[in-house]
């Protein structure tokens, strides 16, 4: 009985995605948005968009070229392999806090934070207008364990009366559209690219 | 199909493109910084100094959503969407920024030249929208920066 339910909501989301083709279905695929098609002024980009500034019209073509040029090359990325999931860093597990308070101290988040195991590093930026906290704090932790623990548990609690969100910072892969806003629960993957708008 | 949570200028859905490029060629070539973070979460990282060593430095990793966000929350409590280079100083021998944004529907696409201090910024004939451009790609760099250094172990700059 809680089977079939289960079932059931993980087949509605497949619906969904058709649907979603189906509208997609007259227009050209939008496939991942490359740098090139971001600086010519957006066409892959699935809408139209107000577009401002000179960099859309001073010379584009040589910039573009230029920049293309630059970032064409070999960029290096630790080895991990694909799929879904956080990204080891070369020395520990990194966590995103946001929702930092602008009076937190360092101090506060290496209590809080340190309950789940040893902080290898903190870093607490400030904005450089005000010099208040920016709002986020990155915590590297050596094993995974208790990077994972301290997001379980600290994800959605009070930071200084502020509520804050806890996440892995890096992903072994590209994460789709998917993730960004849910609209359903979805047990796995759709089969075919999301539209991204 | 209709996109909702575009109220706040795009700060929490939709689509999210960002590249800030700062350099300038002279007698050590081309050196710059760029940097930008794609719609499906990689992070590009590139840093080419050739004074005294030419290598060049990049790296590329995937961030998760929540680092999108943040980013995306950065640039919307900017305002910079708001700001026209209309009126910036143009990109000179000095040096050239660009900065380009797609959040939402909007697209911008701003370059000027190197802002030295906050003074360049006073003596402008835009200080309020220079000084938001010039903050703001500070706080990019310094977010950037933290990523790239935890992660790959290496100073940026």
């Amino acid at each position: 009985m809680a089977n079939t339910e289960v079932e059931a909501v993980d087949f509605e989301p497949e619906d969904d995605d058709l649907m979603d083709e189906d509208v997609d279905g007259g227009s050209p695929r939008a496939p991942i948005p490359k740098l090139k098609s971001a600086i010519t002024g957006g066409s892959s980009f699935s809408a139209p968009k107000k577009t401002k500034g000179r960099g859309f019209r001073e010379e584009a073509t040589t910039a573009e070229a230029e920049r293309n040029a630059r970032m064409s090359g070999r960029f290096d990325s630790l080895d991990s392999e694909d799929g879904p999931g956080a990204e080891r860093s070369i020395e520990g597990w990194i966590i995103l806090v946001t929702g930092v308070h602008e009076e937190a101290q360092e101090d506060d988040l290496l209590n809080t934070f340190g309950e789940f195991g040893e902080i290898k590093s903190l870093h607490l930026n400030l904005d450089r207008r005000t010099g208040f906290v920016k709002g986020y704090a990155l915590i590297e932790y050596e094993n995974f364990e208790e990077a994972q623990e301290a997001i379980n548990k600290m994800d959605g609690s009070e930071l200084l009366l502020q509520s804050i969100h806890v996440d892995w910072a890096f992903s072994k892969g590209p994460f789709k559209r998917r993730n960004m806003r849910r609209r359903s629960p979805r047990g796995h993957r759709s089969r075919s690219p999301r539209r991204r708008f | 199909m209709a996109e909702t949570g575009d109220e706040n200028g795009g700060a929490n859905g939709g689509e999210f493109y960002l590249r800030y490029y700062v350099g300038h060629k002279g007698k050590f070539g081309h050196e710059f910084l760029e940097f930008e973070f794609r719609p499906d979460g990689k992070l590009r990282y590139a840093n080419n100094s050739n004074y005294k060593n030419d290598t060049m430095i990049r790296k590329e990793v995937f961030v998760t959503p929540a680092v999108l966000k943040e980013c995306r929350r950065i640039v919307a409590d900017s305002e910079i969407m708001k700001e026209d280079d209309n009126n910036w100083p143009e990109p000179d021998r000095v040096g050239r920024q660009e900065l380009e944004i797609v959040m939402g529907n909007e697209h911008i696409s701003f370059t000027t030249s190197k802002i030295g201090s906050l003074m360049d910024v006073q003596t402008s004939k835009d200080p309020e929208g220079l000084r938001i451009f010039y903050y703001l790609v500070q706080d990019l760099k310094c977010f950037v920066f933290s990523l790239i250094s935890l992660h790959f172990k290496i100073k940026p700059i």
